[in-house]
């Protein structure tokens, strides 16, 4: 359906560039989901943010070694919806953990070899934890058929 | 058909008149297999039948017959377990619109018929559920696998739908706990 949308050929610095974008704004975005949370779902929280900047961090090396445009963090980012208690900022966990998924998976057909694997253990890390915050969330079902697809 | 035989029965005939030490039963014995091989030949040999290019399975076809497989593991245990439906049943749809879309990638009419009998040949009482789950993880972990290959494996046109995959069967991994 989509498929093809998301196949068309990108540069893999494109792709790159794309997934740092997205993992710069889940970075942001688990600052107001960390302070609704308590326990062990704000420790999930934090592993999550830490996870993002960890890629985040590989993204400006790989992107700056490669010549490639790094694109810059912005002060803020607008979230989807506003985030007023713990419902809402797992719901928003789910949703950043599900975008960035997607990124990762656009980033497939850029790549190839070990940056190929690297893409894709991040497409299956974010989509695991995307399924752990629905779980946390009471949403069903827990899983979605095709994680990281568009639409 | 006939091409590849007096090849054979020539240098056969040339030997016959050397003067041999080979026994006369040797000799015969020697015909036949000759004979054999003529016979065959034809068929293996002179690429008159041969086919061009002989059909090469597509590399994603087992990944077919794997989603159909796991999707009917986990429809047999959602009926053994009607309790577990809710949670099984929305993990079968996915591996079923998984082997969907893979045979359309592939291009070939989907395999007849569904996986059921490969999934559940064993016959015996329904495993308890404790049990069930735990097979049902190691398979989800299999496939997981077998998909994280297939993707590191593919041209980038499929990458995408493997990487899906491979991320789907992880995550119901996460489900099944």
């Amino acid at each position: 359906m989509s498929e093809r949308v998301m196949s068309a050929p990108t540069s893999p610095d494109d792709a790159l560039a794309g997934a740092l974008t997205a993992e710069y704004a889940a970075i942001w975005a688990y600052g107001p989901i960390g302070v609704r949370l308590t326990g062990t779902q704000r420790k999930a929280a934090v592993e999550a943010e830490a996870a993002h900047r960890t890629r985040r961090d590989a993204l400006v090396v790989q992107l700056s070694n490669s010549g490639g445009t790094v694109p810059p963090d912005r002060a803020g980012y607008t979230l989807p919806f506003p985030v007023t208690d713990k419902a809402s900022a797992l719901r928003l966990a789910v949703e950043v953990e599900e975008r960035t998924a997607a990124f990762w998976r656009a980033a497939l057909p850029a790549s190839t070899g070990a940056e190929r694997d690297r893409a894709l253990a991040a497409l299956v890390e974010y989509a695991v934890r995307a399924t752990r915050w629905r779980r946390e969330a009471g949403i069903t079902p827990l899983t979605v058929p095709f994680p990281g697809r568009p639409g | 058909m006939v091409l590849t035989c007096p090849v054979a029965m020539g240098r056969t005939t040339t030997r016959r008149d050397e003067p041999s030490p080979l026994s006369r039963r040797t000799v015969l014995r020697a015909g036949a297999l000759l004979a054999l091989g003529g016979a065959a030949a034809p068929l293996t040999g002179c690429g008159l039948f041969d086919r061009e290019d002989p059909p090469t399975p597509d590399p994603l076809a087992p990944l077919v017959e794997e989603s159909l497989r796991l999707a009917a593991g986990l429809r047999a245990a959602a009926t053994a377990h009607p309790d577990l439906s809710a949670r099984l049943v929305p993990l079968a749809e996915a591996h079923e619109a998984h082997a969907t879309e893979l045979t359309r990638v592939i291009g070939t009419p989907a395999p007849s018929g569904t996986a059921t009998p490969t999934a559940s040949p064993s016959s015996g009482p329904p495993a308890d559920q404790a049990t069930t789950l735990t097979a049902l993880r190691k398979a989800e972990r299999a496939g997981r696998d077998t998909a994280t290959q297939a993707c590191a494996a593919a041209p980038a046109e499929r990458a995408a739908l493997l990487g899906s995959i491979a991320a789907a069967r992880a995550t119901h991994l996460e489900a099944l706990r």
